[in-house]
């Protein structure tokens, strides 16, 4: 089997190379949406958000390699028509405010990729209401299906609603680029964290959508063979299908497991309980080293609860080279890198707030490109 | 009205179950065209995964397939006979793109891997989105999206903060996260193949994608060993902030007060207007004291209501939008984001609009997902000129089909 970094290039080849990007607003969701175009090529520039806008840890994983210019620059509009894509993520109608009205600036330049990131879209009787990650995640539905049904829904760990904003933001907004270079038409992209979450709630979503049939909140355990359990060292999980559910149960090996009331997909539902307490049991005294061993040996679908801390000595993730090191205050840090190999990535410097405003208005406004 | 941006791309679609559908769903809401591949005796789970009772074709009646694979087409093609492989590969030779989410050692199995499909067309992309990808000493694990939810970190940075539990997304997550990134991917690679004439191979490796969600905890872990703080629905800069009760079975809101005036509005409209001066310190250190007077307000509002009071003094909040309430929420019908789609076997229900709204291309969903093998005619004798004759045989020897070889429940 050909591997794909053999068939890498010998040169550089980032696939947004020349692509200059505009990242206005400064929170999570444009500085997510951004980072892999900058990673990928482009020369993205941000224009600072508010102060406090972004954790340091957040500016660690967002912001290297983007050139960063003052927020107040008089020269934003000029940044603006000099850019391919704009990213931002202001309150609806905060572009218009500045003078960048998203029609207006297609007007002047139709291959304009506008991508606007909002927690409830540009339009409708919520567009202005307030939020934060966690009412914009309670909107998109998700949260409702989180955590235990005798406790509160529960958020997810980091900010997921921005972050699944930002990354819609930048799966659009290229996709969008492409068809601006393929077609000389670029769009104003209208994306609500709202929208991104709600059309995503697996079987849950077109199942109350079809008979109104109500979701509720599983916490770890879907049903005895979908679960996460507490293991020696730690917690980890299975998934398995009905085509694997026989696999799983064998490599458990006790016999009668294999009996109809547990491997056929009717009968095990009536057995769930009891099939659960036997599978926590098994569970209870194998680490996760060995229970992500079993899995693989039986390809059987089993994981293990692993924190950040242990994947950044993870082996497989430090030989696919996911790692980029990034350079803070605070000495190196190993964060996400490329998030896919076969194209062309780049990792970068973090700059200084406003650090590259003379340099970005030379580079983008400085003469003809 | 303008194109859609992807108008011009041909995909052939190998991929099953969530990530790689949710990947190709949003290729096709962008204008491609989508021809979704599945084997009459190993076809894609989740058409019979949640089987409605009674109905007689459940691989084509189901809801959950539905919404996930519309805007496509359906071929049927066995892959593990030498017929179906040499249709394949004419029909990769007109495509501008294959992905495939398998497991990392099946597509070479199938002997269509990416030295075969790049000599069947030399630029072709080829986008395999396998659990942990196709090289590393953990290529070979098995997973699905909870399992790429712990092996990302995604879980252990989730829970109560009061038991030490982790907990799992009330979805697949890793599924739909590995899914927008690949879409971003196909688009990605055919860019550069627009500037060099060179095709690629991506190999995504879904925990890979999915650790990006949670960057931040990275540099959090790389920088000062730290573990994950379970905070339940806290924010460390903001308080307070929690999901309450609300009157109803099962019924919460969300509330955030980020700022001492968004708290005065807030303690004032809960009738707690003695609190409305305590700074942020004193927000943080009386949080479990500030909940129970939010919760005593709330437990008698209905949820929508408390928000809508609650947004209008300016404070953020929202009704947690369950799955039946979300497909009535006010502002999702105002802006027209349900439509239903006519489908020939099934009752109209509502299905989500694309997310990525151009505002001057307006994508819209056209077409219910298709029947099993609904496009092998116009695929096998239009796009590559096959005799009708052909398909008869074919059928015979199974290597097309119009409904799955002994369906049973995924």
């Amino acid at each position: 089997m050909a591997s794909c970094a053999a068939m890498e290039s010998t040169e550089a080849l980032l696939p947004l190379a020349g692509t200059r990007v505009l990242e206005i607003g400064g929170g999570v969701p444009a500085g997510f949406a951004t980072r892999w175009m900058t990673g990928y090529g482009a020369d993205v520039v941000r224009s600072e958000g508010p102060e406090g806008a972004l954790t340091s840890d957040e500016e660690t994983f967002l912001l290297p390699g983007k050139r960063r210019v003052r927020r107040d620059t008089p020269r934003l509009r000029e940044l603006a028509l000099a850019a391919d894509i704009i990213v931002e993520d202001g309150a609806p109608g905060a572009l218009a405010a500045h003078g960048l009205d998203p029609r207006a600036l297609l007007r002047e330049k139709p291959a304009l990729v506008i991508t606007s990131l909002t927690p409830f879209g540009q339009d409708g009787p919520h567009a202005h209401w307030a939020a934060t990650n966690l009412v914009a995640h309670a909107a998109g539905g998700i949260l409702s299906l989180t955590g235990v049904a005798t406790r509160p829904p529960l958020q997810n760990g980091g900010a997921q609603a921005w972050m699944l904003l930002g990354l819609n933001g930048f799966s659009a907004s290229v996709s969008a680029w492409y068809g601006a270079l393929v077609h000389g038409e670029g769009d104003w992209l209208d994306i609500s964290a709202q929208e991104c979450a709600a059309g995503m709630l697996e079987y849950a979503g077109p199942r109350a959508a079809f008979d109104g049939t109500p979701a509720q909140r599983l916490g770890n355990r879907v049903n005895a063979i979908w679960g996460i359990y507490a293991c020696a060292d730690g917690f980890a999980g299975v998934c398995a299908l009905q085509r694997q559910a026989g696999a799983f149960l064998a490599q458990m090996g006790e016999a009668d497991l294999m009996e109809p009331r547990y491997l056929d997909p009717g009968e095990r539902v009536a057995n769930d309980a009891e099939l659960g307490a036997r599978i926590e049991g098994w569970f209870a005294d194998k680490t996760k080293r060995e229970l992500l061993e079993l899995g693989e040996k039986h390809r059987v679908p089993i994981g293990a609860v692993m924190t950040p801390l242990d994947l950044l000595g993870n082996a497989s993730l430090a030989q696919r080279g996911f790692f980029d090191l990034a350079e803070t205050r605070e000495g190196a840090a190993k964060i996400p890198g490329r998030p896919f190999l076969g194209l062309d990535w780049r990792a970068g410097e973090l700059r200084a707030p406003a650090a590259d405003t003379a340099a970005v208005e030379r580079d983008w406004l400085g003469g003809a490109r | 009205m303008k194109k859609l941006p992807l108008e011009g791309v041909r995909i052939a679609d190998l991929s099953m179950m969530w990530a790689g559908p949710y990947a190709t769903r949003l290729l096709a809401e962008m204008g491609a065209e989508i021809i979704k591949i599945e084997s009459p005796r190993a076809w894609d789970n989740v058409r019979t995964l949640l089987p409605q009772p009674g109905a007689p074709e459940p691989w084509n009646t189901s809801y959950y397939f539905n919404d996930y694979n519309r805007d496509k087409k359906s071929l049927t093609l066995d892959l593990s006979q030498r017929a179906g492989r040499a249709l394949f590969l004419e029909l990769a030779a007109k495509c501008d793109c294959v992905i495939e989410n398998y497991r990392a050692d099946v597509l070479d199995k199938l002997g269509i891997g990416w030295d075969v499909l790049r000599a069947a067309r030399p630029d072709i992309v080829l986008v395999s989105m396998a659990g942990f990808g196709k090289t590393g000493p953990e290529r070979n694990l098995v997973g699905f999206g909870p399992i790429i939810e712990q092996m990302a970190g995604m879980a252990s940075t989730t829970g109560y903060g009061d038991d030490g539990i982790p907990y799992k997304s009330g979805i697949s997550y890793g599924d739909p996260i590995g899914g927008l990134a690949a879409a971003g991917a196909v688009v990605l690679a055919l860019i550069q193949r627009r500037r060099s004439g060179r095709g690629a191979w991506i190999d995504l490796a879904q925990r890979e994608t999915m650790a990006q969600m949670i960057g931040p905890a990275f540099a959090a872990a790389a920088l000062r060993a730290e573990a994950p703080v379970h905070r339940g629905n806290r924010d460390a800069r903001i308080a307070p902030q929690g999901v309450y009760p609300c009157a109803g079975d099962d019924q919460w809101v969300a509330i955030s007060a980020r700022s001492d005036d968004e708290w005065a509005a807030l303690a004032r409209a809960i009738g707690a207007a003695e609190l409305a001066a305590l700074p942020l310190d004193s927000r943080r250190a009386r949080h479990d004291e500030l909940d129970r007077r939010i919760e005593a307000w709330t437990r008698a509002q209905d949820p929508s209501a408390a928000a809508e009071t609650l947004q209008g003094v300016g404070v953020a909040a929202s009704r947690v939008l369950d799955a039946n309430a979300i497909h009535e929420d006010p502002h999702l019908e105002a802006r027209g984001y349900w439509v239903r789609l006519p489908h020939p076997k099934m009752q109209a229900w509502k299905q989500p609009r694309s997310s990525w709204r151009l505002v001057e291309a307006q994508p819209r969903p056209r077409r219910h997902a298709p029947l099993f093998g609904e496009h092998n005619r116009e695929i096998l004798c239009g796009l590559l000129g096959h005799p009708e004759a052909e398909l008869a045989g074919l059928a015979a020897a199974g290597v097309i089909g119009d409904a799955p070889v002994n369906p049973g429940v995924g």
